[in-house]
């Protein structure tokens, strides 16, 4: 008999009751490593939406709740390019609209100028050309979705346009989407003269952060993006998820530490006797306590095993729904398994902590007499 | 005191000493032991008896440091139990306990459960398991070692409860009724057992029965009466 082998017998007396509990703790773990895996994927989406076609960063209007609702005038665009340390600023509109069977199709505006300087990279046919309104390049993606391949036309928020070329690269929400004539997306959006985001290029050896100040101070109400880190400025909804997944996981843990303490609980009532009978032959208190922790931590341990995988299924099956599939790809760094263990960890000596005082307390002689 | 196992005295020096212990329960209404004065010697076989609710299993108890008296001292091989510090130490290598209920763990083996005292008492694992083979045999149970306890007779659990008082080879045994559930034949092997430990081993025993059978066996009889001895001889 192993000190361990004991705790894994203890847990399997009551294998419906221990699997049970071992079910409602997996399950808010695999709701804290979804949210994980999904918000890990959104901010990877921001980084590379922050960076688009190559660029070091990217400005926007400061305190937008959503970057879709950014304006920056167009004007604008002139007095970021004109910062020292700036090689190129491209002016972008973002128009979400519903195309298909995916509501957030990414209808890019941009010069057919800046488009060229910038160019993603062409699968088929050409770019937009200047005096051309109605063209389009669409990303592989949205291509496949919408069953469409150059020279054919689509309809696109309420616009017609003519397929001219099918881009490959890029991000997923950018081959979800498509490109095409600032001033025709600016006409669709009822947005004139203003752009969402403005892309910008650094000249060699210029620095990111010194730039970033000097666009920032010397324009007013703009705020320079250069990671997801920054991406709380321009879109509330990021503030939104982290402050959802901190308070889902703050529940996993109370529910899970409930679900525990109740299964640690009547474990030890029904086993008052035999802990007497162990204190009888000589065990510690702290030897029974050790045992009850560890009980309680290995099944958590077990739950977050199973509760990762889970939610790595479930992550991976809300990004295969159409609705969120052009923009999020799911991110698995290892710090959302390590939480995912830590929470385990947690909710497991939380479950314990009353039963074991409880143990504790026991003198051999009153667990013995327990009925 | 010294926190090391106690040192079994010689035959015939005093094992067990009661000097004035008294013991309460249902704050102080019930008098379980009433200023007890007793001695046990080393390697004797000492039956308690008494009618129900006479102190028996309270003054067990007491020796095995399971309870501590309200007043008076109890005294094992000259250490004061109630100022001894490491009373898990105590219970673990220097008493071993049959009680009436064998108090098996029923999840574990017969052979896991002769273990469970060993555990955290510088033994391995293999030593642990040799150990507990060994006593199996001594009490007739090494065939039955992997079986658990659900699935043995009562007079095969309380061999195992045997062999599980026997693990860390305590100087003294102490016994609760340990027939009190079990048929004739299985009783008298039990005690059997028991007295062959006495004999053969010198340990000291004190049984607790309401049995004249039991008794018998004995080489001295202490009769309790509402919580004082009236008669040690």
């Amino acid at each position: 008999m192993t000190f361990l082998g004991l705790v894994a017998r203890n847990l399997a007396r009551h294998r419906s009751r221990s699997a049970l509990t071992l079910l409602g703790i997996s399950l808010g773990i695999t709701t804290v490593v979804a949210l994980g895996v999904i918000t890990a994927g959104l901010e990877e989406t921001a980084n590379a939406m922050t960076r688009a076609g190559g660029a070091d960063f990217m400005v926007a209007q400061e305190g937008s709740a959503d970057l879709s609702f950014s304006r920056v005038p167009e004007e604008t665009i002139a007095d970021i390019a004109a910062q020292p340390g700036v090689a190129s600023a491209r002016g972008i509109f973002l128009h979400i609209v519903k195309v298909g069977s995916n509501p957030f199709f990414m209808l890019m505006g941009e010069t057919p100028a800046d488009l060229a300087i910038q160019a993603p990279d062409l699968a088929s046919g050409r770019l937009l050309r200047p005096g051309a309104p109605n063209e389009i390049v669409l990303g592989s993606k949205a291509a496949s979705d919408l069953g469409v391949g150059v020279g054919e036309d689509v309809e696109i928020a309420e616009g017609r346009f003519r397929v001219v070329g099918i881009f490959s690269g890029g991000g997923t929400w950018e081959r979800a989407g498509g490109y095409a004539p600032l001033a025709r997306v600016q006409d669709l959006a009822r947005s004139e003269g203003a752009v969402t985001i403005v892309y910008v290029n650094l000249e060699p050896g210029a620095d990111p952060v010194d730039t970033a100040r000097a666009i920032e101070t010397a324009i007013p109400d703009v705020v320079v993006v250069t990671g997801s880190g920054d991406y709380a400025q321009v879109d509330q909804g990021f503030t939104f998820l982290d402050a959802a997944n901190r308070a889902i996981s703050f529940l996993a843990v109370l529910i899970g530490g409930i679900g525990v303490t109740n299964t640690m609980v009547m474990s030890i009532f029904e086993r008052t006797r035999e802990i007497g009978v162990l204190r009888a032959v000589g065990w510690s208190g702290p030897r029974v306590v050790r045992v009850i922790i560890t009980e309680s931590v290995l099944l958590c341990i077990l739950a977050a095993a199973v509760g990762s995988g889970l939610g790595v299924l479930a992550a991976i099956g809300v990004t295969r729904v159409p609705a969120v599939a052009g923009f999020l790809v799911p991110a698995y760094p290892i710090d959302i398994f390590v939480r995912a263990v830590i929470v385990a960890l947690v909710v497991g000596l939380v479950g314990a902590t009353y039963p074991a005082v409880r143990a504790a307390r026991l003198t051999p002689m009153d667990a013995l007499r327990y009925e | 005191m010294s926190e090391s196992p106690i040192v079994t005295p010689g035959p015939g020096e005093v094992m067990v000493a009661f000097r004035g212990v008294t013991k309460t329960f249902e704050e102080g209404r019930l008098r379980a032991l009433d200023a007890v004065d007793l001695e046990i010697a080393a390697g004797e076989f000492v039956a308690i008896m008494g009618p129900s609710g006479c102190g028996k299993s309270t003054l067990l108890n007491l020796i095995a440091a399971l309870d501590r008296p309200d007043e008076g001292a109890c005294v094992v091989a000259g250490h004061d139990l109630t100022r001894h510090r490491d009373l898990n130490h105590y219970r673990a290598r220097d008493v071993g306990l049959v009680f009436q209920l064998d108090n098996l763990l029923p999840s574990l083996s017969a052979l896991e459960n002769v273990e469970v005292p060993m555990v955290g008492q510088g033994r391995g694992r293999r030593a642990r398991q040799a150990r507990a083979a060994e006593l199996l045999d001594f009490v007739g149970m090494g065939a039955r070692a992997h079986v658990r306890p659900p699935q043995l007779s009562g007079g095969e659990r309380q061999r195992v409860a045997i062999a599980r008082a026997l693990a860390n080879d305590p100087p003294l045994v102490l016994a609760d009724e340990p027939t009190g559930r079990l048929d004739s034949a299985s009783s008298g092997r039990v005690m059997d057992l028991l007295q062959s430990l006495q004999r053969e081993r010198g340990t000291t025993l004190v049984v607790v029965s309401h049995d004249p059978k039991v008794a018998a066996r004995a080489g001295r009889i202490v009769h309790l009466l509402d919580g004082r001895v009236v008669d040690a001889a």
